[in-house]
């Protein structure tokens, strides 16, 4: 075998050896060919074979997932068992086979196309996308009389499996976090896709935007991935292998230091107190909030809850939600950032097509627009408040008077459960992602209205630099160093100063080492990150003089360009 | 035979989840059974013909079943509906 390397974007460190699975769909490689008259019986007696494969598969998901105690996960397994029962779902292809002399993927194929016709003309949009439960045991079937079963989410992974996929949906993400794969590469994405923030997420390592991995990696193909150079290399020689293996050693051992910074006070050398909180998206990101010994949440992103679904949680389940992750929080804050839906990351009540849905109905605006979706989140939110110590935060606000009809859509809420005798937190914050331009323009205005800020640099990026963050063909443009990107941060940091309220950074780069003492120098006191960067960036903390740095700030944001901002900021690093 | 109407009242009708709970039920009885809306028929023991019946919040349907165990898979069927499906909504 020969070996040879692959390159792309690093997104998530670390050092990952394990066999490549090929994420792929099976469907898309369906031929047709004809039959003999003589083979027409094996041919059906091959479907039902991959049928009752499928079969037990599912059972042996199911059987783990009750096990683990996962009843979300159960009802859709058992959906797929009793797709696979019904009569005509597994008749119609033989009939086919039958009939007209094909095999057995082309009989599947058929059958589905149909029947995905006939769903498409369901009027109820929650109905309609049932039919996506019927394409996906099609391809799973599929996939069985292809000779290649496996590769699908949530079928069964051997342990340490580097994924290999073309894309990575935020829908997928979830399923993942059940799987534990020792590292993901995909064909597109930049450093800001939801495939790094998920592999970020989950600290395994990735490389994203390798073009053509799919048709150069072939599955159980062995590969050493390796996040921090953006390298993969396929069928390594022993020399190389051992090469890595004492890398990989040495990145453990590192890792390990970290844990002995845990229980310290994050200060500075010059003795300033940095706030260090953690992003999460549900309550099974809490176990790595607690490994971090983080200060509280600095946001909860409340969408996931919205996820992978038909229907909409009800306040109930909302409340029980938000009120578990206060508890378990034990005192610490907790900022409740509400639905940030629309744009990539879909609802099933929002799922339209829009040409740009970055500009389009989303967050707040979607929220504004559906009252009553907004209502029950923030009741939800509020009674959840009596439990612990909760703040409000709304994203990609864009002007004042939205901010105005959030704060009297917010007391209608509190009237209302005051009327209900129900509890709540009377005083609570209500804080502003900070991520569309013209917020940070005029971020004076805003720091006056809100109670705190809080800079989303994902958004604030791709907004300000007009980048479209899931386009890979313009994300060598994207740069978080661009002059007019930190001068309005800082503008966002300045005006909160002067009005005495807290600001933080909550965007990819308050994880990211390399710019943590810019964002030290330019006065950010509040961190909000992924759990699993919170002691590397504690540790650059604890080694930063944040009064030798600060002078720097003022000829970084003179800077015309980010060529020199970096030399700035490497020099700042040493 | 035993024909009952029934009025859907949970929010999200005959969705996926409902639909396994309901072709599960269906498939504990002997008896034929049959849900009707407008001009169609569908047998709930399958799974697609629930889902493709696309049955929402507010549509009537009618259950018929025939057979030796009718009687109880009609009430038990139509307490499945009354009960938002176990959704509570």
């Amino acid at each position: 075998m020969i070996n040879f390397n692959l390159n792309g974007i690093p997104v998530s460190s670390g050092i990952s050896i394990g066999k490549a699975k090929l994420l792929t769909h099976a469907l898309m490689e369906v031929e047709h060919y004809t039959l003999d008259k003589k083979e027409i019986k094996n041919e059906i007696k091959r479907l039902n074979k991959a049928i009752t494969a499928v079969k037990n598969d599912l059972n042996k998901i199911k059987n783990n997932l009750l096990k683990n105690n996962q009843i979300e996960f159960e009802t859709f397994i058992n959906t797929h068992l009793l797709l696979l029962k019904d009569k005509n779902f597994s008749k119609k292809p033989i009939d086919i086979i039958q009939n007209s002399f094909c095999n057995a993927e082309w009989a599947i194929k058929i059958s589905l196309d149909e029947v995905v016709s006939r769903f498409d003309q369901i009027s109820d949009p929650y109905l309609r996308e049932r039919k996506l439960d019927v394409i996906q045991v099609a391809e799973r079937i599929t996939k069985y009389l292809l000779g290649h079963p496996g590769g699908q989410i949530g079928s069964h992974v051997e342990p340490n499996s580097i994924l290999v996929a073309h894309d990575i949906s935020p829908a997928d993400a979830i399923q993942f976090k059940q799987i534990k794969y020792a590292g993901f590469i995909t064909e597109v994405g930049g450093t800001n896709s939801h495939t790094a923030i998920l592999a970020r997420s989950l600290n395994i390592p990735s490389i994203v935007g390798s073009k053509l991995a799919k048709n150069i990696i072939n599955n159980d193909d062995l590969v050493i991935l390796d996040g921090d150079e953006g390298v993969a290399i396929i069928n390594p020689n022993q020399k190389i292998l051992d090469q890595y293996k004492n890398k990989k050693m040495a990145w453990a051992i590192e890792q390990k230091k970290l844990q002995k910074i845990k229980k310290i006070v994050c200060t500075s050398s010059d003795g300033e107190i940095i706030k260090l909180m953690a992003n999460i998206e549900d309550s099974g990101d809490i176990k790595s909030v607690k490994d971090s010994n983080a200060d509280g949440i600095g946001l909860f992103r409340t969408e996931f809850l919205f996820m992978n679904r038909e229907d909409l949680p009800n306040e109930e389940e909302q409340f029980q939600s938000y009120k578990s992750i206060v508890k378990s929080m034990r005192g610490r804050e907790v900022i409740i950032r509400t639905l940030d839906s629309g744009a990539d990351k879909m609802t099933a009540a929002d799922k339209k097509e829009t040409s740009n849905p970055a500009l389009g109905l989303r967050a707040i605006r979607l929220c504004l627009s559906e009252p009553r979706l907004f209502m029950t989140q923030l009741r939800a939110i509020l009674r959840a408040s009596y439990f612990g110590k909760i703040k409000i935060l709304i994203p990609m606000i864009s002007s004042i008077q939205e901010l105005k009809q959030v704060k009297l859509l917010i007391e209608r809420a509190k009237l209302a459960l005051t009327k209900e005798k129900i509890k709540y937190d009377e005083n609570i914050e209500i804080g502003g992602m900070i991520e569309v331009p013209a917020v940070a323009i005029n971020a004076d205005f805003f720091a006056k209205e809100l109670d705190f800020l809080s800079i989303g640099t994902n958004d604030l990026i791709q907004y300000t630099l007009a980048i479209d963050r899931t386009d890979d063909s313009v994300s060598h443009l994207y740069n978080s160093i661009h002059p007019s990107v930190l001068k309005l941060m800082a503008l966002t940091i300045n005006a909160a100063k002067k009005h005495n309220k807290e600001v933080s950074v909550c965007g990819e780069m308050a994880g990211d080492t390399k710019l943590t003492r810019l964002l030290l120098a330019m006065g950010l006191t509040n961190f909000s990150m992924h759990p699993t960067s919170i002691l590397q960036v504690k540790q650059k903390i604890l080694e930063t003089n944040i009064k030798k740095i600060k002078p720097l700030s003022t000829k970084i944001l003179r800077s015309t360009d980010s060529d020199s901002i970096e030399t700035i900021i490497n020099k700042i690093n040493i | 035979m035993i024909k009952t109407k029934i009025k859907i009242i949970n929010k999200l009708g005959l969705h996926a989840r409902a639909s396994s709970k309901l072709t599960e039920l269906a498939n504990k009885f002997k008896c034929d059974i049959r849900i009707k809306k407008d001009n169609e028929e569908i047998d709930p023991k399958n799974m697609m013909d629930i889902l493709m019946l696309a049955a929402s919040y507010q549509d009537e349907v009618q259950l018929i079943t025939n057979g030796i165990d009718e009687v109880i898979a009609s009430k038990e069927i139509e307490n499945l509906f009354l009960d938002y499906f176990g959704e509570g909504q």
